[in-house]
């Protein structure tokens, strides 16, 4: 038979079949294979035999038809051998080998709990697949200063967007609003993500249960979270089942048909909901679809492509003169905010994360330096062991293999310890520090390849020292302990000298953190919380709204009559309760574009309950019907803002109204401190307005709980739907820096772990250094140095490190922490104080840990060392 | 009788007592033919394998040829137990056969 050439498979899986096979099955596999091949070439095509022959190749390869494996391995027993001697030795010194196992135990501990964590942030939004092509739409006002971002859109922008640009693939309405789901006789509230019918396209939420292909398949349909599902349809599909939701707002009730089920979402994603529904099904949709002027919603868009966000950008203010007219083009315009930005602008920091992981590394690198420090230190000790070995003819392969099996072997034992101490430690952690981090983030093949990595570049970087140098030295020069250490020296103390920056910069970066929190928890925010309690008290806690006003009066009425409360105020925000409310306002006599500004409600009792000053002007008046007539007052920003004289009288034009300025106050702080105050017009309600949704009382600090009690007592006879919620303001306003605290919590514990391992191993290089200058010691002191002389040999050249890692840090912290001070507007300053208690605290810590040992050494009988000679 | 066979075994089987002495090449042709459906090597090899750890099948090394680029192949015949087990499961088959109802 002839064969042509075209017809050949392929001749090297051929070989490759032979060299790996085994040699009783090649001859049969192969020989079959080739003749299959040319039997299938006749009746079927070339290609679709090849591709059989390749198929079968593989399958051919399996392990029972390969030659045994060690053939290919190296001599086990060596290896076997190694391992026996790393034991042996390892238990040989157990006190350093136990300082080692600590030490990067520890470290690897720390570095998988910050990595778990800081992931979880840094990779925040990644469940959503596409998110590079998904931006929110916001608005952007040009004013002379600059431009000023608002991120609440219109309900026709959606469809504006969806209908008027190719590039757009999907865009969708969002907004957050509360109703009750009514069950039964009781009203729970809850959180509704109200969308349109291309949320599902741009977030990728996969659903457990749906009854149509489309999530939300009609106006009145609705998805559940899991949990959701779980809450109101316990032991039963929720699928078609009727859920009624109260909107406290409009006095309505909606009946909704429960169409889908979320699949459960992970902890680190922007968008949580709970209840999705259609904007559409809300009563003030119709009026309220094509109406340019009310902004209250995000607009979130999914391009075609990504990259398409500029060209859109730039036509925007062709579509922003199309829906007002020229006049807006000039100081409006529409722009785009990648999804990927959306956690650090709205939520979070990814930059906190960041340094935390840094941390991480650095106590992982401190980890590493002491195990390699320690590694060498003692494996100088072993030259003899080392010189009788090349004697017995080790080659210089076996020894630095020798040295090589140890330290991996040691970092096995120290990673195996680390997961399980991170599997054990991550609930408590959790529940410590509020955070809710899970190995669950990564799949276990990623955790398994990153561990594997750690152990052997741990391994690997720890050994090599001791691994490569030593294996080399002069055989003689070994057994008789003549080891120059000039390189090793110079590579040990440089990192030292890394560690001690690492810790230095680590205790700085936590003392700083510490003082800009104490700064911000103690400086005053221009009022005075010290005695006020804040009651909750919005009147969407109640069924009916007109009922509701009149029993809200009622109970503020009760309060009046307490002889305890010497002060209350209704308002529509407090202090650390601010969620933005704008509007576009100009001073009387201004022709330049109006600015954006926040307004808030309140009664006349507001200011005196804070003690808020005057600064010009006078309170609210409520006796000469200014509540009505509206009158304002304004805080120092917005009187600079709007470039007031003080002296004169002024007022205010929104829109065509005049509304007069009857006084100016201090500056104080809606917000936490980490923003600037900002300009605010503060207009007067009657204290039994419904636009009031909180009660500040002043009250007598003494024998809170009964009072508590009563209050809560009161409340309870309204009937309201809500329980009593109230908190002091003290501790409203630590609340506000929980975010930090919790921050500075994890850099304190990440600081003080790494410390000790740093600690553990200076203690171990002190060991070792010692037990090297015995012999010199022991001269001194026969010579006759006093013990502190020589203790003092010892500890200086720590202290020098010390000095120098001092010298560096400064800068690393500076450059480090300068970014994190400058996210808050009133923030502190580097100060020299906070460098020098930082070093204090190493120089201490070194003296401690080196001193001990030191001064054991410096008294001991010179004799002892001398005699072995 | 304790006769542990797969659908593949038992086919395999039959197409070997069909023939004399055969190698996996032949089954593969036979199987194709038969099924017009194709089939991997290794898959062969495997059933071979395990009908003659059964003793169903017995096997040898067989001469040289040209097509094979000068291997040897590995010739296989069914053994007399494998006929048995191979009837009786025909046997058996029939006379289960025989009480069937037709699906409407």
């Amino acid at each position: 038979m002839k064969y042509r050439r075209s017809m050949a498979y392929p001749l090297w899986l051929e070989n490759l079949l032979l060299k790996l096979l085994r040699e009783d099955y090649s001859d049969e596999i192969i020989g079959d294979m080739a003749e299959t091949f040319y039997w299938r070439s006749e009746h079927m095509s070339v290609r679709k035999a090849r591709n059989l022959y390749i198929l079968e190749a593989i399958k051919s390869m399996k392990p029972s038809n390969l030659k045994p494996f060690y053939h290919y391995s190296l001599n086990t027993m060596i290896f076997r051998n190694h391992i026996k001697i790393a034991i042996k030795s390892l238990f040989n010194r157990k006190s350093i080998s136990l300082l080692n196992l600590l030490g990067l135990t520890f470290g690897t501990l720390a570095f998988m709990i910050i990595s778990l964590y800081s992931a979880q942030i840094l990779s925040f939004d990644n469940f959503f697949e596409g998110k590079d092509r998904v931006f929110l739409a916001y608005k952007e006002r040009i004013t002379p200063d600059g431009t000023q971002a608002a991120y609440d859109t219109w309900l026709p922008m959606s469809a504006r967007l969806r209908t008027e640009y190719t590039q757009v693939q999907a865009a969708t309405s969002h907004f957050v609003g509360s109703a009750s789901v009514i069950q039964g006789s009781q009203y729970i509230a809850e959180e509704i993500n109200y969308t349109e019918n291309e949320f599902f396209d741009i977030f990728s939420f996969p659903l457990d249960q749906r009854i149509a292909a489309h999530p939300l398949p009609k106006q009145n349909a609705i998805v559940l979270s899991q949990e959701m599902a779980e809450k109101y349809f316990p032991d039963q599909s929720p699928m078609g089942e009727e859920l009624r939701l109260y909107m406290a707002g409009n006095d309505t009730t909606i009946v909704y048909e429960v169409s889908g089920v979320l699949a459960a979402y992970p902890e680190n994603i922007s968008i949580r909901p709970q209840f999705i529904a259609q904007i559409s099904s809300l009563p003030f949709y119709t009026e309220q679809a094509n109406e340019w002027d009310g902004s209250f919603l995000e607009t979130f868009v999914r391009l075609q492509e990504i990259g398409q966000q500029q060209s859109l950008e730039a036509a925007f203010p062709d579509l922003v003169e199309a829906i007002w007219d020229r006049e807006t083009r000039e100081n409006t315009n529409f722009r785009l905010l990648p999804f990927n930005d959306y956690y650090d602008t709205f939520l979070g920091n990814k930059s906190s994360a960041r340094i935390l992981l840094i941390i991480g590394i650095a106590t992982l690198l401190i980890a590493a330096i002491n195990f390699m420090n320690l590694s060498t230190a003692q494996a100088s000790q072993r030259s003899k062991e080392i010189g009788v070995r090349k004697v017995l003819g080790a080659l210089r392969g076996q020894l630095s293999t020798q040295f090589f099996v140890e330290s991996i072997l040691l970092a096995l034992v120290a990673c195996g310890l680390a997961v399980i101490l991170t599997i054990l430690i991550i609930p408590y952690f959790n529940a410590f520090f509020d955070v809710s981090i899970s190995i669950g983030l990564f799949s276990y093949l990623q955790i398994a390849g990153f561990l594997l990595t750690l152990l052997i570049s741990l391994g690997v970087v720890s050994g090599s020292y001791p691994a490569l140098y030593l294996s080399s030295m002069n055989t003689i020069d070994a057994i008789q302990k003549k080891t120059k250490f000039k390189g090793a020296l110079g590579l040990r103390n440089g990192m030292v000298i890394m560690q001690f920056v690492i810790a230095l910069f680590l205790i700085t970066s936590a003392l700083i953190i510490r003082n800009q929190i104490s700064f911000m928890t103690t400086r005053s925010m221009g009022f005075e919380g010290e005695e006020i309690f804040v009651i909750e008290s919005s009147l969407s806690s109640f069924a009916d709204r007109e009922e509701g006003l009149n029993k809200m009066t009622a109970f503020k009425n009760e309060l009046r009559n307490k002889s305890y409360i010497s002060a209350i105020s209704s308002s529509r925000h407090v202090p650390t309760a601010w969620s933005g409310s704008h509007v576009f306002v100009r001073p009387q006599g201004w022709e330049g574009d109006p600015l954006r500004m926040r307004y808030t409600f309140m009664d006349e009792h507001f200011f005196p309950t804070y003690d808020i000053p005057f600064k010009v002007g006078r309170n609210f008046n409520p006796t000469e019907g200014e509540a009505e007539r509206g009158v304002v007052i304004l805080n120092e920003a917005a009187a600079k803002a709007f470039e007031f004289n003080l002296d004169e009288e002024n007022a205010i034009m929104i829109g065509n109204q005049r509304i007069p300025v009857v006084g100016v106050v201090e500056d104080f702080n809606f917000e936490s401190l980490q923003n600037e105050v900002a300009p605010t017009l503060m207009f007067n309600r009657r204290s039994s307005h419904p636009a009031h949704a909180r009660i500040s009382i002043k009250m007598e600090m003494s024998e809170l709980p009964t009072k508590i009690e009563e209050l809560e007592g009161l409340w309870s006879t309204l009937g309201a739907t809500s329980p009593f919620t109230g908190s002091f303001m003290n501790n409203r306003v630590e609340d506000l820096y929980q975010e930090e605290r919790r921050y500075l919590g994890l850099v304190t514990m990440f600081s003080t772990l790494a410390i000790v391992i740093a600690c553990i191993g200076i203690y171990g290089l002190t060991l070792f250094l010692i037990e090297r200058r015995r012999k010199e010691i022991s001269i001194r002191k026969v010579l006759g140095a006093e013990s502190k002389r020589i203790l003092q040999l010892i500890v200086q050249d720590f202290a020098r490190w010390v000095v120098v890692g001092f010298v560096i840090s400064i800068p690393v912290v500076v450059y480090m922490m300068q970014d994190w001070l400058n996210s808050f507007h009133y923030r502190i300053d580097f100060s020299a104080i906070t460098f020098i208690m930082a070093f204090g605290i190493v120089l201490l810590l070194v003296t401690l840990t080196v001193g001990y040992e030191s001064l054991k050494a410096s008294l001991t009988n010179p004799v002892k060392h001398l005699k072995d000679e | 009788m304790n006769l542990q066979l797969g659908f593949l075994e038992e086919l395999i089987l039959i197409i070997l007592l069909m023939k004399n002495e055969t190698n996996a090449v032949e089954v593969v042709k036979e199987y194709e033919t038969q099924f017009d459906q194709t089939i991997t090597l290794p898959t062969i090899h495997v059933v071979l394998k395990r009908l003659e750890k059964k003793g169903l099948v017995r096997s040898f090394m067989g001469e040289p040829t040209a097509e094979r680029g000068g291997r040897r192949k590995r010739l296989y015949k069914a053994s007399h137990s494998g006929y048995e087990a191979a009837q009786y499961l025909h046997a058996k088959r029939n006379t289960m056969w025989q009480s069937i109802l037709k699906p409407e």
